[in-house]
């Protein structure tokens, strides 16, 4: 009986939503999508834990007046050459990375390439249908316009995460968020001698998405791949360890032209030899994982 | 009943709700990116995907960082079937930020002054149906500027 409750209650339409009644056969299938009768009765807490994006991470890059280094950029030929579900999943995060990184600064050949190169590891990793040709060729004749392809690496990533979710690969899920970290602040660390006062705020401040990075990859079933990545991220925390955050007063919301800002927050400090550390200890890691 | 009946009837089941769970996650992802993603509108979303079936009584939480001097808009996108949903924003000490309980609003538009460490949490309200819904729920974070 049970099982029949359940498979009769996919098909079913969302109660009291006011014009279900006089929808389309296609509008009612699409208020059932995402709900059925429960499974559980007892009520849990689900904990998630998000690291920026890398667009949102090349957007911060781009605000701090970094300039573009095409030679920073991890290659693409290097893509063949990973073999294991790890090094490809790893490495597929620091390719979008630099996609990201490459979008953000208008290097369009260099997008519509990252973005192939990121088809490439998605097929070794059994996704590979999330960036089709269509995905590419829609790129591809929106190499000059910005924002359109900034959609389209978000939406693509966004799907990915997604997949991953829905097929339980979570360690590549981790593993693919852990590398565009890495990606993000070893580009943001390259030219730390012609850095801006605000990119090296920057840079210290990801002590705290590192914080909430190490939450996403702890709150996976461990893998041997996690565990060495949970260890390599741990090495680059050490050298964090010269970031002194000190919470100021508490957060307070107040209207500054229609909109609410939140002020408060931690004051964060550093120093030149720690940003060194940091910039060292996250090329280390990245290069092991993009040799 | 024989013993190869009971175990062929308990492997179906079992592949029957393996199946489902399967389905219910690709509807959710479909949902998500139907009903959900348009609501961030001009915010780039970010591309994390904190999306679960939960069900009534059911609490999430998420747990990320804020730039300072960027905008976001932070949306609590559930299935109808669960009713309405509130969500409260708790900085690094927990102290509340804002409640959507008094609000009509599934979002919340903002800046940070300074960067800064956040919980969102969310919660499933209770209902006396005899039969229980599950639904998708998604924490979406967009930013512009």
């Amino acid at each position: 009986m049970p099982l029949m409750l359940l498979l009769f209650g996919c098909g079913e339409a969302a109660p009291d939503q006011g014009d279900a009644g006089s929808g389309t056969a296609t509008e009612q299938t699409m208020e059932s999508e995402g709900m059925m009768p429960a499974r559980r009765q007892k009520a849990f807490k689900k904990i998630f834990f998000a690291v920026p994006s890398p667009i949102e991470t090349a957007m911060l890059l781009e605000r701090s007046g970094i300039r573009f280094d095409a030679e920073a950029l991890n290659e693409v030929e290097k893509a063949t050459g990973y073999a294991t579900t790890e090094s490809q999943a790893v490495n597929l995060g620091i390719y979008a990375g630099d996609l990201s990184y490459s979008v953000i600064f208008n290097q369009n050949q260099q997008s519509v390439d990252y973005l192939n190169t990121c088809r490439r590891l998605c097929d070794g990793l059994g996704v590979g249908d999330i960036i089709s040709a269509d995905l590419i060729a829609r790129a591809d004749n929106n190499r000059d316009v910005r924002d359109s392809l900034v959609s389209i690496v978000t939406e693509t990533f966004y799907e990915l995460n997604g997949r991953f979710s829905e097929n339980g690969m979570e360690e590549v899920s981790g593993l693919m968020a852990a590398g565009g970290w890495i990606e993000g602040v070893y580009l943001g660390t390259r030219r730390l001698d012609t850095a801006t006062e605000d990119l090296k705020l920057r840079i210290a401040e990801q002590k705290m998405t590192l914080e909430n990075l190490l939450g996403l990859v702890d709150s996976y079933a461990p893998t041997e791949a996690l565990t060495n990545m949970k260890e390599a991220l741990r090495e680059i925390e050490t050298a964090f360890a010269g970031v002194r955050i000190t919470e100021n007063d508490a957060a307070s919301t107040a209207e500054e032209d229609g909109t609410v800002v939140i002020s408060g927050g931690p004051m964060v400090e550093y120093d030149q030899a720690t940003l060194t550390a940091i910039s060292e200890s996250v090329a280390k890691i990245r290069n092991q994982y993009a040799q | 009943m024989t013993a190869i009946r009971k175990y062929s009837l308990a492997a179906f089941s079992l592949l029957m709700v393996l199946f489902s769970a399967s389905e219910t996650a690709a509807q959710c992802r479909t949902f998500t990116k139907k009903r959900c993603l348009p609501q961030l509108e001009e915010y780039v979303q970010n591309d994390n995907y904190n999306t679960a079936v939960l069900i009534p009584g059911d609490e999430a939480e998420l747990e990320l960082t804020f730039f300072g001097d960027r905008a976001y808009r932070l949306l609590i996108c559930g299935h109808p079937v669960l009713g309405d949903l509130t969500f409260q924003v708790l900085d690094s000490r927990g102290n509340g930020i804002y409640d959507s309980s008094d609000k009509e609003s599934n979002h919340f538009d903002f800046r940070v002054a300074n960067t800064q460490q956040m919980t969102v949490r969310v919660q499933v309200p209770e209902t006396d149906a005899v039969i229980q819904h599950e639904g998708c729920v998604s924490i979406m974070v967009g930013s512009k500027g």
